[in-house]
């Protein structure tokens, strides 16, 4: 399996459990990679909607330009400053994201 | 054979659900953080360097297409081959070349329901001749270019354009069309023009709705249908596409010309240089939970099973 791009979240969270799953799929590679690369972008959605929600107007602007350079420990101090238990949350996020994703490869082995 | 037919349905199943819900969270996610979008969009204008990384999943709107979107998750050097391997054009276009006749025409019942099945297929949505028996003239036609639209009073090209269109000579020349569109103004003032209202003009067609089966009977039925209605217009020769909106009515039928495209759908199409103008096949798009961005489009779906096992 090709190796993912390194998030700023990937130290806390990520779709491990969800790639596991398709593997029982019987996928072609190249159908794998699609849907591995549409879990990640099913959980970055979430986890930045996630932060995003936590900071004020203008620590949000820092927290983008910091994305855009993906400069991942000061992100993490940024948000370590400013939100209260943020990575607890970050997980509870991406928690529920993963939770759902491997529902629906649950729901479509179950249906074939 | 029956084991590889239950792994394509494993895929195209679970494609369609997490496409699905990323475009649910994709959109209350433009929702809920417009003023954080807004930033990006004023801080980093280009947005090839959007999609080149994290922030670029940030954007996540209809601006970058999702294989795009994709293509920034994987690492670097794997990302063109990944995307390459799911924009499944050359499929497309094998596929409608079976079934469109050899010069453009009205399309026939049979033809159109065809045309619908592939391209519901291949766009991962649901793609119709008509909606509850209304229907254009005809869906398969010579597209022809328009001028941009007046938004709102006092719009003008000064304002209308974003940076990047502005460097684009086929979009800026176009020009403003003196007259309003079919509804009207987009918004009734600039304090009020929003995204959704950029991109009703942006991704705008004019259709022969005077030309409608019945229209005269039906005025008030096709006009509801008609307004602001999303059809998927597709270059026959190329594949490429656009899901538009419907936003203006013409061309006159004398032109030879059966509908017409915003400077950015021509541009989008393939069909922005020479004459401007070209076949296109033009269908309804059944969007009841309006999940479908306006703009360009690839087709990522899947070939046509029967035929590959």
């Amino acid at each position: 399996m090709k190796k993912t791009k390194d998030h700023f979240y990937s130290r806390v969270i990520g779709v491990d459990e969800v790639i596991v799953d398709l593997d029982n799929l019987n996928l072609t590679s190249t159908e794998k990679k699609e849907l591995s690369d549409l879990a990640h972008l099913n959980l970055h959605t979430v986890i930045v909607d996630a932060v995003l929600s936590e900071l004020s107007s203008a620590d949000k602007k820092i927290f983008l330009e910091l994305l855009a350079r993906d400069e991942h420990e000061k992100i993490w101090q940024h948000l370590n400053e400013k939100v209260e238990n943020i990575e607890d949350k970050i997980t509870a996020a991406g928690e529920q994201v993963k939770k759902e994703l491997r529902q629906d490869i649950k729901k479509t082995q179950e249906l074939a | 054979m029956a084991r590889k037919r239950q792994n394509k349905s494993h895929y195209h199943s679970l494609r369609q659900k997490w496409l699905r819900r990323h475009r649910i969270a994709r959109k209350r996610f433009h929702e809920k953080h417009k003023e954080a979008l807004d930033f990006l969009i004023e801080k980093f204008p280009a947005k090839e360097k959007l999609a080149s990384g994290a922030v670029g999943l940030m954007m996540m709107s209809s601006l970058i297409p999702t294989s795009t979107v994709l293509g920034a998750i994987s690492e670097k050097g794997q990302d063109a081959e990944a995307v390459a391997q799911v924009d499944r054009t050359s499929e497309l276009n094998a596929e409608l070349a079976a079934v469109l006749p050899g010069n453009v025409r009205p399309l026939n019942n049979d033809e159109e329901a065809k045309i619908s099945e592939v391209l519901s297929r291949y766009f991962n949505m649901d793609v119709k001749a008509d909606i509850d028996g209304l229907r254009l003239n005809r869906t398969y036609g010579v597209i022809g270019a328009e001028q941009h639209l007046i938004r709102f009073p006092g719009d003008n090209m000064n304002i209308h354009l974003d940076a990047d269109d502005k460097n684009n000579r086929m979009i800026y020349s176009s020009g403003m069309a003196p007259g309003r569109g079919a509804w009207g103004y987009f918004t009734n003032s600039r304090s009020e023009f929003d995204d959704l209202a950029r991109e009703r003009e942006k991704w705008y067609i004019a259709v022969q709705t005077f030309a409608a089966p019945n229209y005269n009977g039906r005025l008030a039925d096709y006009r509801d249908l008609f307004k602001f209605r999303k059809m998927i217009v597709v270059n026959t020769q190329t594949g490429q596409a656009v899901v538009t909106d419907i936003a203006d009515s013409g061309p006159a039928i004398f032109t030879g010309k059966h509908l017409g495209g915003s400077p950015e759908v021509m541009y989008e199409l393939g069909l922005a240089n020479g004459p401007r103008k070209g076949p296109v096949l033009y269908f309804f798009v059944d969007d009841v939970n309006n999940e479908i961005p306006l703009g360009p489009i690839k087709p990522m779906g899947l070939p046509n099973v029967n035929e590959k096992n």
